[in-house]
């Protein structure tokens, strides 16, 4: 328990990824899908990030003066999610994109409602 | 300038599509999209003339130290799994510059072109690349785009196809990143040969978190290669593609993230590592019930395009079976075997298109007689399903042999009956489309000899492919010996 307290950042993003992923899977409508992806991500962004914060130390970014390699914290795992970010918005883009189609062709966002239509086309 | 290779066919691919985006008119769209793929498949030969001779090759971008640059690393397995993919990539291209305007209108073909470029650009970066990171953002890239080519075809069930896949490989690419934000934390590299350096020293003070990283790469990745009861998007997805989409789906896509699998597990880790957690027993347990369950499931199937996807899903089983064993020589198998089922499944694929094109049916009961109207066409097809089927000297026939002999090697004799009952479950839905297709004194009735012929310049490329497939059963000792590392 008290491992679990120190680490609030870690335990923190694990809980998130477990929501995100909750909703991602158990969700029927696609929009509750989406937002469940971007909550997962969110969290492992976090996660990540956590591992490269260290406390009282700043931002890597060089303002006035140099103050020297231990003053500031990692900025390799920020500098990954960022791109992490930018690949998740683009798949969030694309998802809702899709959605919009889907709604034009089947007048819903009920996954499982779609997923029966197509059963019946099939056998 | 060779060791440059790996980054110049990445390179070449993506700013090829970045140009022909620009461009409107579909013909010279389509002959840009081929020279530079028949450019890469050079470069490949080259490298792997390179490799043979020199063995690793290795390219620093950024830091030579590789703390925090990106590096390449190409050995015997990633140089020849790159050739063949841009080799079958090429031979999809030149079949889809006959047979895609039939499926996809004419506005989009240009899309096509584009996003095959950028697949194959993120799928070479998978094979090469070195880096954890890397490989994630190029993952990303080569679903996204896998997504573009399913739904160029604008109908109800390819949207759907589609949304199920993005869904599916997004919880898969996210526990991908979860794994490689756990392995980041515990190792402070993304480096693999720096990971493994680390690894192999200190994994005993952390079993759970190696525990749960082995775990979280098996499922993300194993979601992405529809590894067994994962494999629910597989079938839509690869079924209501246009067809030259579906085959380079269903025999390049799956197959990287698979490899990817092999390189974490035994290149980052090692074999002692893993074969001392019981992710490997689960690894061949999935492989056995895919090998099996596949099979049934393709037999049920009342489409062509339908069975063939399912097929893929048992012989995904076969790939992880290959690694489940967790010794050199069953990696050996499963590399081999990534290689002759990429060429044998393309070719098949690509031939249930041109039987759909011609008989205008996707039903597997339409296609009786079909041997009498396009004798080549269905001979063709009876050489990929004997490969599947395990026919002597065909690259299926040397998988399952070597399978059964890594399984001596392990102690393991009774999983080659799982070999052998997939096998027979291979002839049960191969074999009915090849009975009734030459035989039969009612499936030929009023059918006339070669009436739906095809050209033999469209045959070409089929033809080609599976060449290759019978060069490769000749040619698997000596492969076979290569993947041995």
């Amino acid at each position: 328990m008290e491992m679990l307290l120190t680490n609030y950042f870690e335990t923190g993003a694990i809980i998130l990824f477990g929501v995100g992923f909750a909703t991602l899977m158990l969700h029927r409508n696609l929009i509750k899908k989406i937002i469940g992806m971007n909550i997962m991500d969110t969290a492992i962004f976090l996660f990540f990030i956590a591992k490269g914060y260290i406390k009282g130390k700043e931002a890597p970014i060089v303002i006035d003066s140099f103050k020297g390699v231990s003053n500031y914290i990692n900025p390799i795992p920020s500098a990954l999610m960022l791109t992490g970010i930018v690949v998740a918005v683009t798949t969030t883009a694309f998802a809702l994109a899709l959605t919009i189609k889907l709604y034009k062709h089947y007048n819903t966002v009920d996954l499982d409602i779609i997923l029966r239509m197509r059963g019946a086309q099939n056998d | 300038m060779i060791n440059y290779i790996p980054i110049l066919n990445i390179l070449i691919l993506i700013l090829f599509s970045f140009i022909m985006i620009i461009i409107k008119n579909n013909k010279t769209v389509k002959f840009i999209s081929l020279t530079s793929n028949i450019f890469v498949f050079f470069l490949s030969i080259i490298l792997v003339s390179k490799v043979l001779t020199q063995n690793i090759i290795t390219l620093s971008l950024g830091d030579p130290n590789n703390l925090l640059g990106i590096e390449f690393y190409i050995s015997k397995p990633e140089a020849v799994i790159g050739l063949i993919f841009t080799f079958v990539m090429v031979m999809i291209l030149w079949y889809s510059k006959f047979n895609l305007d039939k499926e996809v209108s004419e506005n989009r073909i240009s899309f096509f072109y584009v996003l095959i470029n950028i697949l194959l650009a993120s799928l070479l970066g998978v094979i090469y690349s070195n880096d954890l990171f890397n490989s994630y953002v190029f993952i990303e890239v080569s679903t996204l785009s896998a997504c573009g080519i399913i739904i160029l075809k604008d109908k109800k069930e390819n949207i759907k196809a589609t949304v199920k896949y993005l869904i599916m490989s997004t919880i898969g690419s996210g526990l991908v990143l979860m794994a490689i934000a756990y392995i980041y934390s515990i190792t402070g590299h993304l480096n693999i040969s720096n990971i493994h350096e680390i690894i192999i020293t200190n994994y005993q003070f952390h079993r759970n978190a190696v525990l749960i990283i082995l775990g979280l790469f098996t499922v993300g990745l194993g979601i992405k290669s529809a590894v067994f009861p994962l494999h629910s998007w597989l079938p839509d997805a690869h079924s209501s593609a246009p067809t030259p989409a579906s085959a380079a789906l269903s025999a390049l896509v799956i197959k990287v993230y698979v490899f990817m699998l092999i390189k974490i597990l035994f290149r980052m880790f090692s074999y002692e590592i893993v074969n001392s957690f019981i992710i490997m027993d689960i690894i061949l347990l999935l492989g056995s019930m895919g090998m099996i369950f596949g099979s049934i499931m393709a037999i049920m199937q009342k489409e062509l395009k339908r069975m063939v996807a399912y097929s893929s899903v048992a012989q995904m089983g076969y790939i992880v079976f290959g690694i489940g064993l967790g010794t050199i020589s069953g990696t050996a198998i499963a590399i081999y075997h990534i290689i002759g089922h990429a060429v044998t499944k393309s070719s098949l694929f690509l031939i249930s298109g041109l039987f759909i094109d011609k008989t205008g049916s996707k039903k597997i009961e339409d296609l009786k007689g079909i041997g009498k109207e396009m004798p080549l066409t269905l001979g063709l097809f009876t050489l990929g399903a004997f490969s599947m089927v395990g026919i002597p000297i065909l690259p299926g026939f040397i998988s399952k042999w070597y399978l059964s002999l890594a399984c001596i090697e392990v102690g393991r004799v009774p999983l080659i009956l799982i070999i052998l009952a997939s096998s027979l479950l291979n002839v049960l839905y191969y074999f009915p489309i090849i009975i009734n297709g030459y035989f039969g004194n009612d499936n030929l009735d009023g059918k006339i000899y070669k009436a739906k012929k095809v050209s033999f310049t469209r045959l070409l490329p089929i033809i080609l492919l599976v060449l290759s497939m019978v060069v490769i059963g000749a040619m698997s000792h000596n492969l076979i010996e290569m993947f041995n590392i």
